[in-house]
């Protein structure tokens, strides 16, 4: 069997090939080679030995993919072509994202601008909170606001874009 | 002793309240908002009480309600936890207008202690040393700037309600001083339903170092040891331990001498937790007294022996301590890791959501303090903490493995938790060798990415499910609504 993964991000591509039996395999991960004993316990827990050595993993499947928890460190798996805008690979703290979108479930507590502004890129547009914690949600780039897509009080998920930004064509450039 | 208690909160305190209760033969009544209907402490409390819709304020923040099912189910006594109105002293005093016994100190207590400026006074009176910055509250945003102008940068605005670090911001320059003040006091408004905050000097990477006291309605006041609890992330602690990696015999002796002074100069009553910030290497300063059961109360327990919730529940009885100072002692390290519903892999964002894999880790030494279960949907509406793993040893280095082994067993799937942060955390050099302070995770983890060799691991384990069919798959129930469990089924009954 060969996989193209997406690991949290990252392309992984993988060949499984069951030898002697059903429970081993040889496994090669980005050309790198393993013999692999496998072994399932019930409640999504597997038990495998990589090279000798012993790994408990616990896998639940999700949406497109499986979520995989492995010595403290879970992992959402997905196969290539599987993949949804819904979870974009890690991202780091200064990168601004190219939508205005709350990262997780929330409620629109602050509207901090109105149709027609002028923004900077990096100027804070909506806050929202979720469990308590207030996110400031900012412009991807300067331009124009053209329209506010939410209100106070408004529950917003991922996916939902709050504030429309134009980009202006500057007389500079 | 009380016959039944209340238990005004939830998550994995209320959880943790009940389960002394019942040791003790208290009959236990939970309250719960509608988010709350199948919460774990609902499912372990005798009786339980509906008091309101999801959102905090008609519920576990509406004192009326909460009191109203306190007097309907017959409770004498109502245990209010941490956070919600744990310090709120106007629910103290409406809790004792109603003849119910208040599980903390007497309002008055409360009220003077949760106004932080006028704690700072009681403290400046008493001889315990204060941090400089200003000792009145507002909400006037330009005043509150031309003060830090005056203080000079950086400085601390914080929430004279607060606690937690919520309404907190540390601001660097006067460019920010105005919406870090608009924030702060939004957020105090809604965690406390006050506004007002005041200014603090930041100071520079001091420790985090706090002592338990516990006093009785008869004038003996004790210290419990300290807590060292400088990991922090957005101003909240996150791992603590005790005893104190950097205190001497005598510092611990003249912190101690100096908490239990300002726990008696403000007449306290009950369990509470008397803060203070520790500049290296003897320099200490009063932060502010919580005047409740705190997060980290377990590590106490654990290095003490003694459970605090039961010696609340004594004193607020009216029952003298049972020890005096020289009686106490303590053994080994303990260490504390606080789990939160939090994706450490995008930006810590909080990450509600139902689990649907949940297996606590176990073995000597090792206590998980927890709020939630296998089905339970993690509500968007509260605190993000899920449960906590707390481990003692011999040692402190013995403690941090153990911690370590008990982090790589406690698979939480469905939702993203700080697990793998705090795993990378306590295995740093700098943490190993007991270098903390509250600057620790900006100085050594500002953009923590989880490490990468782990990649393939999980790429095997991928296939090697697929090829055998193992994995969960998400309950078709938690779709919609929970079935009722058995002991739900069969109702309320007392062997």
């Amino acid at each position: 069997m060969r996989y193209q993964l997406d690991i949290e991000g990252e392309a992984i591509s993988l060949d499984f090939s069951p030898v002697e039996g059903e429970n081993t395999a040889d496994v090669s991960v980005d050309g790198v080679k393993h013999r692999v004993r496998f072994q399932t316990v019930p409640e999504g827990r597997l038990h495998l030995v990589i090279d000798g050595k012993a790994v408990e993993a616990f896998l639940v499947a999700v949406e497109n993919g499986k979520q995989i928890f492995v010595d403290g460190h879970t992992f959402l798996v997905r196969e290539a072509g599987n993949r949804s805008s819904k979870r974009p690979g890690r991202r780091s703290a200064d990168e601004i994202p190219e939508e205005v979108t709350p990262p997780m479930p929330s409620v629109v507590v602050r509207i901090l601008v109105k149709a027609g502004d002028h923004v900077r890129r990096g100027q804070g547009l909506v806050v929202v909170s979720a469990m308590k914690m207030e996110t400031t949600l900012v412009a991807p780039h300067d331009g124009r606001v053209a329209g506010i897509r939410t209100a106070i009080d408004a529950r917003v998920a991922p996916g939902d874009i709050l504030v429309d930004i134009e980009k202006e064509v500057s007389e500079n450039e | 002793m009380f016959k039944k208690v209340l238990v005004a909160n939830r998550g994995e305190i209320a959880v943790r309240i009940i389960r002394t209760c019942r040791e003790m033969e208290i009959q236990t009544v939970a309250v719960y908002s509608d988010a709350d209907k199948y919460a774990l402490h609902v499912l372990e409390a005798h009786e339980a009480v509906h008091i309101g819709p999801s959102e905090p304020s008609g519920s576990y923040l509406n004192p009326e309600r909460i009191v109203e099912a306190a007097r309907k189910s017959g409770a004498e006594a109502l245990h209010p936890g941490y956070g919600f109105l744990a310090e709120n002293g106007e629910f103290a005093a409406l809790v004792e207008s109603a003849g119910i016994s208040f599980v903390g100190p007497p309002s008055a207590v409360i009220r003077n202690l949760g106004d932080k400026t006028k704690a700072r006074k009681i403290m400046q009176a008493a001889g315990v040393p204060v941090i400089p910055g200003t000792m009145e509250a507002m909400t006037d945003v330009d005043t509150l700037c031309g003060e830090a102008d005056r203080m000079g940068f950086p400085v601390l605005v914080k929430a004279a309600a607060g606690g937690g670090g919520k309404g907190m911001r540390t601001v660097q320059g006067p460019e920010d001083m105005r919406e870090a003040c608009i924030a702060a006091i939004s957020e105090a408004r809604k965690a406390f339903g006050n506004g007002a905050v005041y200014l603090e000097k930041h100071l520079l990477n001091p420790r985090h170092i706090e002592f338990q006291v516990l006093a009785d309605h008869h004038g003996h006041v004790v210290h419990l040891f300290e807590r060292e609890c400088s990991i922090q992330r957005r101003h909240q602690k996150i791992i603590e331990e005790t005893p104190s990696p950097v205190l001497t015999p005598a510092l611990r002796e003249s912190m101690a001498k100096a908490a239990v002074s300002a726990a008696a100069a403000a007449g306290y009553v009950n369990a509470g937790t008397v803060e203070f910030l520790f500049e290296p290497p003897d320099r200490f300063y009063f932060l502010e007294v919580n005047t409740r059961l705190q997060v980290e109360h377990p590590v106490t327990e654990m290095i003490t022996g003694l459970d605090l919730v039961r010696h609340q529940m004594e004193i607020a009885a009216g029952s003298p301590l049972p020890f005096a100072q020289g009686d106490l002692v303590k053994r080994g390290h303990a260490l504390e890791c606080r789990i939160y519903a939090e994706d450490p892999t995008d930006r810590f964002f909080p990450c509600p959501g139902p689990i649907l894999l949940y297996r606590e880790p176990r073995g000597p030494g090792i206590r998980v303090d927890g709020g939630i279960y296998q089905g339970f949907e993690v509500p968007v509406e509260y605190d993000p903490i899920l449960s906590k793993v707390i481990t003692w040893a011999e040692d402190r280095k013995a403690a941090v493995n153990r911690m370590l082994g008990a982090l790589r067993r406690y698979p939480i799937l469905g939702i993203r938790t700080t697990v793998p942060f705090l795993m990378d955390v306590v295995q740093s050099d700098p943490f190993i060798k007991g270098e903390t302070h509250t600057g620790f995770i900006e100085e050594h983890f500002p953009n923590w990415s989880p490490p990468e060799k782990m990649h393939h691991v999980a790429a095997i384990a991928y296939a090697a499910g697929k090829s055998t069919g193992a994995a969960r798959t998400r309950p078709a129930w938690t779709e919609k609504e929970i079935p009722a469990t058995p002991w739900q089924a069969l109702g309320q009954w007392t062997l």
